[in-house]
């Protein structure tokens, strides 16, 4: 009997050990425009991987991100991202192997929004951590993200996205 | 040693079962309520907004006369009231501010202080809490400051607020803001400290057009009609223009709370607006 419950404690140890986690992955984003640039990092994003199944989550606060003048964030919560009635962003995809590189694909969703999207970046373990790093682009249209035509800052529609995140393994 | 078994295997099928890693990640998020209104201002009477961490806040005050002053005077075209205010962010939950109106002659100065900011989640909390204090000063001409009956200090007047206000939903905000007026100097038998309350109330009808109402009733000794404005607010970036109907000229508390004189329903409403722009000076 105390044979089964070593056995069974074993294998529910095993299983939290495939899994990796952070609370403060960074994402940040950047969008040329013509007046002024514009960027904002959250450094409070949290993700889990996990090597066995090769499942990947990101999950973050829209109002967490942090940008160098608080007018473009409060416009960027109350009038473009409307964070108070989609209050947090997801991605959930499976990483493979695409050359030297790591591929993730899966559904990522903004503004209430989700969209299949093929993300190309870098994955690699190191004992206990595994480092993720990626850059790609989205389309403010993609997920409905309306630009008005009168506003102080002439947004791009394409918006690049780079994300750093360094996961500890789950004891 | 069976219920252990149990407890364990229980525990175990949530383990398999939990291919949703997103349940890992959990939710100790604290969401903060902003942009419960989007000026300072409701109409005339302050809201819970401060001014952001660094930021200088340029306010023009408008108001022309009464609609009711006839053709001669373009209905009130003619004739203009302003107060400049300029407000500074000093951190996230302190505001200080001056400003001068060209009605009375007053200046003021004053400060608004965030208490509680509403916020949903973990601690989450329903209201936004906020203090206001201000100062106003009465200029005077030389002439009358030589006279000997002249005191400086009868020349100051107080408003204390206390303004608690809850963004309902995305679309809709409340305020409620208990008032305490204090005039150094009154009328033989008058009383010193004046008791109002004033409403707020913010409806937004698209993400930058938003319908505003504002009503101050006075507690004691109403010698004067209450104040009710009406406006529409819309914000372009870092403007946000403010067009209102009033029964108010003033735009300050003392003033526009207990010595409003306009009649709503003989047409002696003030049409004014206000435009605010914002200059970010700290990094």
């Amino acid at each position: 009997m105390n044979k089964i419950i070593f056995f069974i404690l074993l294998c529910s140890s095993n299983i939290y050990s495939q899994r990796f986690i952070t609370k403060e992955a960074k994402i940040t984003f950047f969008s040329e425009a013509p007046i002024e640039d514009i960027s904002a990092k959250n450094t409070k994003v949290k993700a889990v991987y996990d090597s066995d199944t090769k499942q990947l989550v990101f999950q973050l606060n829209i109002s967490d991100f942090i940008f160098p003048k608080p007018l473009m964030q409060e416009h960027f919560n109350e009038n473009y991202l409307e964070s108070d009635r989609f209050p947090k962003a997801f991605f959930s995809g499976i990483v493979g192997q695409l050359n030297e590189s790591a591929s993730a694909i899966g559904t990522l969703k903004i503004h209430g929004e989700s969209n299949e999207i093929e993300v190309v970046g870098s994955l690699e373990k190191v004992k206990n951590i595994v480092n993720i790093n990626a850059t790609f682009i989205i389309q403010l249209k993609d997920y409905k993200i309306k630009i008005p035509k009168l506003v102080m800052y002439n947004i791009a529609e394409k918006i690049e996205v780079t994300v750093e995140a360094e996961l500890k393994k789950i004891r | 040693m069976k219920r252990i078994l149990l407890i364990l295997l229980f525990g175990q099928a949530t383990v398999f079962a939990q291919d949703d890693l997103f349940q890992l990640l959990g939710d100790d998020a604290n969401y903060k309520i902003s942009s419960t209104f989007k000026g300072v201002k409701i109409v005339n009477g302050q809201s819970v907004e401060l001014v952001n961490k660094g930021d200088l806040l340029f306010l023009i005050q408008h108001r022309f006369g009464t609609l009711n002053s006839g053709v001669y005077n373009l209905y009130g075209l003619d004739n203009a009231q302003v107060r400049f205010g300029l407000d500074y962010g000093v951190n996230d939950w302190v505001t200080i501010g001056l400003g001068r109106s060209s009605f009375l002659k007053t200046i003021d100065a004053n400060s608004k202080i965030k208490l509680v900011a509403q916020s949903k989640g973990k601690d989450a909390f329903p209201f936004s809490l906020v203090c206001y204090s201000s100062v106003f000063f009465k200029q005077s001409i030389w002439e009358d400051m030589q006279e000997e009956s002249y005191v400086l200090t009868d020349q100051i007047s107080y408003v204390y607020q206390f303004l608690v206000a809850r963004k309902v939903n995305s679309n809709l905000s409340v305020q409620i803001s208990p008032t305490i007026v204090h005039k150094n100097v009154v009328a033989k038998d008058g009383v010193h400290d004046l008791l109002s309350i004033g409403l707020g109330i913010r409806h937004k009808l698209t993400s930058r057009i938003s319908v505003n109402a504002e009503y101050f009733l006075q507690l004691n000794e109403a010698e004067n009609t209450d104040a009710l404005s009406i406006g529409v607010d819309i914000e372009t970036g870092g403007h946000v223009f403010q067009l209102h109907l009033s029964n108010s000229a003033a735009m300050f508390e003392r003033a526009f709370i207990h010595e409003t004189n306009g009649n709503w329903l003989d047409g002696g409403i003030y049409f004014g607006f206000n435009i605010s722009r914002v200059f970010t000076l700290a990094k």
